[in-house]
């Protein structure tokens, strides 16, 4: 039998996003302290929350689904080599045909909702489309397209949800759809966890959202991990030019990889749009898109890390505002943060795999 | 159309053209040295947030001119760092610039002006010559002096054979460190003139409207030739414009005129082809062999 040696430096490896991470730790207090509030308070205010009731706790878990959905999507695209930075316009995008489908079709509750996911999915997948062909077929780099696509994906929701697909007046003059029906909205997943001893607060979204997520992830771990396809797709993220020799179709599983992203970004919004508010708004969350960078980062591009990594940037956001609320530190503060901890994240990672590198060397040496 | 509406039009929209033009001028900059740089969005947030601080504080314009080619320079140098020191994925590192400047500008109006969203009324400004900022004439010389520091200097040369082939420069001699730290840097410099340019009466949270990604178009479309970049910027500075001057006669909903200069980059991104050729070590960070 093969014995797994797990060797000294995977576990360095393993740890390095966490020293980048109390890095930004130790950044945000001495930021703290340059305002004026000593260490422990900004501790406290961190603390009370994101975890001193059952409720504040289940809401950190409850913001990380998009969050994890967002990482998701932007690894797979990561793990073939491609920056999908359009993740922020696919989910507007599909938020929107998701909304659509669950505005306008009638259908049975028990196939409403998967319609409504599918929907959803074609919708981030068609957004990706362009950038993903301009990419392939013309070297076109993805980064610029699909900044510009976000930006474009602003105004087309702007405009039809102000016009075409105004429901304005409905509930409120605010620019927004029609209501979502009855049959197509998230019901809530409190009582299952209730059942299970952790007893989470009526207020709090623990909603179909988690299911899709969890669906999604397991999706992404076999078709990375168990699928040919998904080896192809590592393979051509490790290097295209031994890909290439080795007989993969770099183009197409790179267009693969990218429409996929798309799609797993199109279910994003899915949360906000279909249990929390019930219609859509170009006013949704926007940046979750920019977060999923990160969040995959973190996470090392795959689907366990992301859970990780998602609850962390869930956490971090609810610090912000726990921040805002108890303490004189601005609110502004958690995106100084997510800035500074991805830079320590990937320097220390830098560092780590030079070191290591050195290491072996000095062994085989 | 009468001649005055046009002559306000051609200046107006050299104005308009500037932070653009300045921000494509620093891409190629960095780009030249092989350095990619996404965060020029970010830079600008915190360029065009001190030029407003600098001016409001010591009651000058020149100061906050200061201000903003520091803040540029130092905001480069983060970028620098990572990218060049610690051969951070320079997207990445990008990325998380443009977010981190986020808060830079939200957290510094919080603690200067007391609100984070909007800066106070700045009415330290340049002069107004033909009803703009005075300012903006400076892109014609600022824009030579690039071309003629590039193509015509030895540092120019330097710096485009350390973007070229880094190793090749390494052997001549070349510090590839320190040109590509100085390309950056320079892009940054760069983004304080746009900053400066862009709105320096008042800093709100967002203004820069993604004028730093158009510049990253602008570049690629002005061919990595900062002659090119500039010419690229004032077509999108002239389409905004026109889409500002005249929208009320155009009778298209404003969010598809919102959406016109995206759709134009995409275009002219995919209609430049074979033809736009990034330096060859653009984006590859450089490693000495051993």
């Amino acid at each position: 039998m093969r014995k797994i040696k797990i060797d000294k430096y995977h576990i360095y490896e393993l740890f390095s996003p966490l020293l980048g991470v109390l890095a930004a730790i130790i950044v945000l207090l001495i930021i703290g302290v340059a305002v004026g509030e000593n260490p422990a308070a900004t501790l406290k205010a961190i603390y009370k929350f994101t975890m001193s009731t059952s409720g504040r706790l289940a809401t950190v878990f409850s913001v990380a689904i998009p969050l994890f959905i967002s990482g998701l999507a932007v690894s797979i695209a990561f793990r073939a080599g491609v920056f999908n930075i359009g993740v922020e316009g696919q989910y507007f995008i599909g938020g929107l045909v998701g909304a659509l489908a669950g505005i306008y079709l009638p259908l049975p509750r028990i196939i409403h909702i998967p319609v409504v996911a599918i929907c959803a999915m074609l919708g981030g997948a068609l957004w990706a489309l362009i950038p993903a062909m301009l990419k392939i077929g013309k070297g076109v780099h993805e980064v610029i397209t699909t900044i510009m696509f976000n930006n474009i994906a602003l105004a087309l929701a702007n405009y039809l949800v102000n016009g075409p697909l105004s429901g304005r007046g409905e509930v409120s003059l605010e620019a927004q759809t029609h209501h979502i029906r009855e049959t197509a909205q998230f019901g809530k997943l409190n009582h299952w966890f209730r059942a299970l001893g952790w007893n989470i607060p009526n207020h709090v979204f623990m909603d179909y959202s988690l299911i899709i997520a969890a669906i999604m992830g397991i999706l992404v771990w076999l078709l990375l991990f168990r699928l040919r396809y998904g080896f192809e797709i590592r393979a051509v993220g490790t290097s295209t030019d031994v890909s290439e020799y080795a007989g993969i179709r770099v183009k197409r599983i790179q267009l693969g990889a990218f429409l996929t992203s798309g799609a797993i970004a199109g279910l994003i919004g899915l949360q906000e749009i279909f249990a929390i508010r019930g219609f859509y708004t170009y006013e949704i969350a926007a940046g979750l898109g920019f977060d999923g960078i990160a969040i995959a980062l973190i996470g090392r591009n795959s689907p366990l890390g992301v859970i990780f990594s998602s609850i962390l940037f869930a956490f971090l956001t609810q610090a912000g505002y726990g921040l805002q609320l108890y303490t004189s530190v601005p609110l502004a503060i958690t995106f100084v943060i997510s800035g500074v901890m991805i830079l320590f994240i990937v320097v220390i990672n830098e560092i780590v795999t030079r070191y290591i590198r050195a290491q072996r060397k000095k062994e085989a040496a | 159309m009468n001649t005055s509406i046009m002559v306000n039009f051609l200046f107006k929209g050299l104005e308009m053209s500037c932070p653009i033009a300045f921000a494509a001028l620093g891409g190629v900059f960095s780009e030249k040295s092989g350095v990619i740089n996404i965060a020029l969005e970010g830079f600008m947030i915190v360029t065009a947030f001190s030029v407003v601080w600098g001016a409001v504080a010591f009651q000058t314009i020149w100061m906050g001119m200061v201000f903003a080619l520091v803040a540029g320079v130092l905001m480069s140098l983060i970028h620098a760092v990572a990218t060049i020191t610690f051969r951070v994925n320079q997207i990445v590192s990008g990325v998380a610039i443009n977010i981190l400047a986020v808060g830079v500008g939200r957290f510094l109006s919080e603690r200067v002006f007391g609100q984070e969203t909007q800066s106070a009324i700045n009415p330290f400004l340049f002069p107004t010559v033909m009803g703009i900022n005075s300012f903006a004439f400076a892109l014609i010389p600022i824009a030579i002096i690039s071309w003629f520091v590039l193509y015509k200097t030895v540092f120019g040369l330097r710096l485009r054979t350390v973007g070229e082939s880094p190793e090749a420069a390494d052997t001549l001699g070349i510090n590839v460190y320190v040109m590509r730290y100085a390309g950056v840097m320079l892009s940054g410099l760069m983004v304080g003139f746009a900053g400066a340019t862009l709105y320096p009466t008042k800093w709100v949270n967002g203004m820069t409207g993604g004028r730093g990604f158009i510049a990253l178009a602008c570049m690629i479309f002005g061919r990595w030739h900062p002659i090119g970049a500039v010419l690229a910027a004032l077509l999108f500075g002239y389409a905004d414009t026109f889409r500002i001057m005249f929208e009320t006669m155009i009778p298209i909903p404003s969010q598809f005129v919102m959406m016109t200069p995206y759709v134009l980059a995409v275009v002219v991104l995919a209609g430049m082809v074979g033809r736009a050729r990034p330096p060859a070590a653009d984006g590859i960070p450089y490693e000495p062999g051993e």
